[in-house]
């Protein structure tokens, strides 16, 4: 039942703008970095040298949270005004799949499309350390763990914002909460670590970065939860 | 086995402390045309829900094919298509995809798209996105939906808000062979008793969110009562004369009313006035039409 409305989600985001978002975001980042080393090339290599990947991979990491937050919260607005926007809802939930199988789909399609975007991440951030004549010993396992362990650690946003995304009619309302959670959370890295919103950088850089990324799945399959209960016993106006 | 399809004991829904839905019992038979009529904001739509399951009753229970919705809903929806309020549609994706996502969710073969199309008309404009339909189009694009499972049972609310004449003429035609053809049972919601008239074998009449009226089409043409209308060369003493015989007429413009319509008293006051050389030019019998009898149901609550 879930590969039906999943691959009934796939038709439906079409020309919504969702893949671009998906590619906008890593392309981003990628961009900004290529402009940062290709502008001060000389002066980067020199004062980095022998660390340049590792400068790279920091330098990409300061804005992962920002860009997983942002896109997190533009996905599944998107994705949830699919059905707001011509009262689809009515019509969905009286097919034959139930509310929860609905509410995990768009999780799950959320998770894919997030995926693939940090997928081209980790390919962007490669290509780039190699056409800027890095050494060719690739720190494969960094880029990996770059661009994986913040979108583990930041599942409660995902399911946090899925959630008001999918249950709020008007899409202000998360839209404008998203952004401006996104926002803060590039001014919260000095506050405790015990904040959610810092769970993504805690999950690349220094200890126990495992624990960050577990309890981010943790917290975020228990958000989860709480949403489809809500949404599983929602009145559709 | 239940010989109701859809069955409703007690189903009431509120809203902030007022009843939009009360204690409605509802019974549908296999095979029906169903029309469920009521004025704007008499609960149609709220019962309609509560039958999908799309909002839950604050009390009373509902069944559907003899099982209860709260327990069998998912089988119990395969077996339904629908249409509620103003139509549900993915305005970026032409007709054919806004049916594909549908059907993936429904597992019906891929040719079924092309049938339901073809019954609602929209084949021609299939490729185009829906958001630049019209109204009548949507709406058509929505019945369509509504089609695409094989449903055994059709709830339509509304549903030929929007159309054009000819669009409603074919809805209408497309109704009334779903039982005959396809053995489907209909429930349809309307404004207008004109509307389902022709094609429903029973009508159920909510108004204040109360069920006012449940019987066939057949039982509510006997509700209408007749009057027999008189014209004659002087109404005013004719008017008299009657009394004096102890008959009970009212006076309409220059015609004489009266409600009793037994053949005596038509007799006896036809004779009476004869009688009294007054000229009579007309005797007529005037059926109040149902749409009167409609609109006497539905307004005797607002005066209460
Ligand atoms: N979500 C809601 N919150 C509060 N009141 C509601 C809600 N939905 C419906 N109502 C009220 O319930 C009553 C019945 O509404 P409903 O939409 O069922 O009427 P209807 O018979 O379908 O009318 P129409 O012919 O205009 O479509 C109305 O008084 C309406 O205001
Ligand atoms: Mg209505």
């Amino acid at each position: 039942m879930m590969g039906k409305a999943l691959s009934s989600d796939f038709l439906k985001i079409r020309g919504k703008g969702l893949w671009f978002l998906v590619f906008l975001g890593p392309i981003g980042l990628v961009a900004m970095q290529a402009l940062n080393f290709g502008l001060r090339y000389d002066y980067m290599t020199q004062t980095y040298a022998g660390q340049l990947w590792e400068t790279l991979l920091q330098n990409i990491l300061l804005f992962v949270p920002l860009a997983l937050f942002l896109g997190i919260t533009l996905v599944s607005s998107q994705l949830a005004n699919v059905e707001h926007s011509s009262n689809a809802w009515k019509q969905l939930l009286a097919l034959p799949v139930s509310r929860s199988i609905v509410f995990s789909s768009k999780f799950t399609l959320c998770v894919i499309l997030l995926t693939v975007s940090c997928l081209l991440l980790a390919i962007g951030t490669t290509v780039l350390g190699l056409s800027l004549k890095f050494n060719t010993d690739i720190p494969i396992g960094d880029i990996v763990r770059l661009c994986f362990m913040p979108l583990l650690a930041s599942f409660p946003a995902l399911a946090l914002m899925l959630w008001l995304s999918l249950t709020i009619k008007n899409q202000a309302i998360p839209v404008s909460f998203g952004i401006v959670a996104a926002i803060t959370s590039l001014f919260t890295i000095n506050l405790s670590e015990y904040l959610p919103i810092n769970w993504p950088i805690f999950a690349y850089l220094g200890p126990n970065q495992e624990l960050f990324a577990g309890a981010g799945l943790a917290l975020g399959a228990a958000i989860m939860l709480i949403g489809l209960l809500h949404f599983n016993g929602k009145d559709v106006g | 086995m239940n010989e109701w399809v859809i069955e409703t004991k007690g189903l009431s829904k509120r809203y902030k402390g007022r009843y939009a839905v009360s204690n409605l019992n509802l019974k549908i038979a296999r095979g029906d045309i169903y029309g469920f009529l009521g004025p704007n904001g008499a609960g149609k739509t709220t019962t309609i829900r509560m039958l999908l399951g799309l909002i839950k009753p604050s009390n009373g229970s509902v069944h559907i094919f003899g099982k209860a919705l709260n327990k069998d809903k998912l089988s119990i929806l395969r077996r339904i298509g629908s249409l509620v309020e103003y139509p549900s549609y993915y305005g970026h994706l032409s007709a054919v995809d806004n049916l594909e996502a549908i059907r993936r969710i429904l597992d019906v073969p891929t040719a079924r798209i092309a049938e339901v199309l073809d019954i609602v008309g929209l084949a021609k404009e299939a490729r185009r996105p829906v958001k630049g339909f019209s109204l009548g189009m949507k709406q058509r694009l929505g019945i369509a939906s509504a089609l695409l499972g094989n449903p055994e049972l059709l709830m339509l609310d509304e549903p030929t808000n929007g159309l054009d004449p000819s669009g409603i003429l074919e809805i209408r035609e497309l109704i009334k062979q779903m039982p005959k053809q396809h053995g489907i049972t209909v429930l349809i919601s309307s404004h207008l008793l004109s509307e389902v008239e022709l094609t429903a074998g029973t009508v159920g009449i909510i108004r204040q969110g109360e069920l006012v009226f449940q019987d066939t089409i057949e039982n509510l043409h006997q509700q209408a009562k007749g009057s027999i209308s008189l014209s004659v060369s002087e109404p005013e003493l004719a008017m008299t004369l009657l009394k004096e015989h102890g008959i009970n007429a009212i006076m309409n413009d220059s015609s004489i009313l009266l409600e009793q319509t037994n053949n005596e008293t038509i007799a006896r006051m036809v004779k009476r006035l004869v009688e009294r050389d007054h000229s009579i030019y007309r005797v007529e019998e005037k059926r109040k039409s149902l749409e009167d009898l409609f609109l006497q149901i539905v307004g005797e609550g607002k005066r209460a």
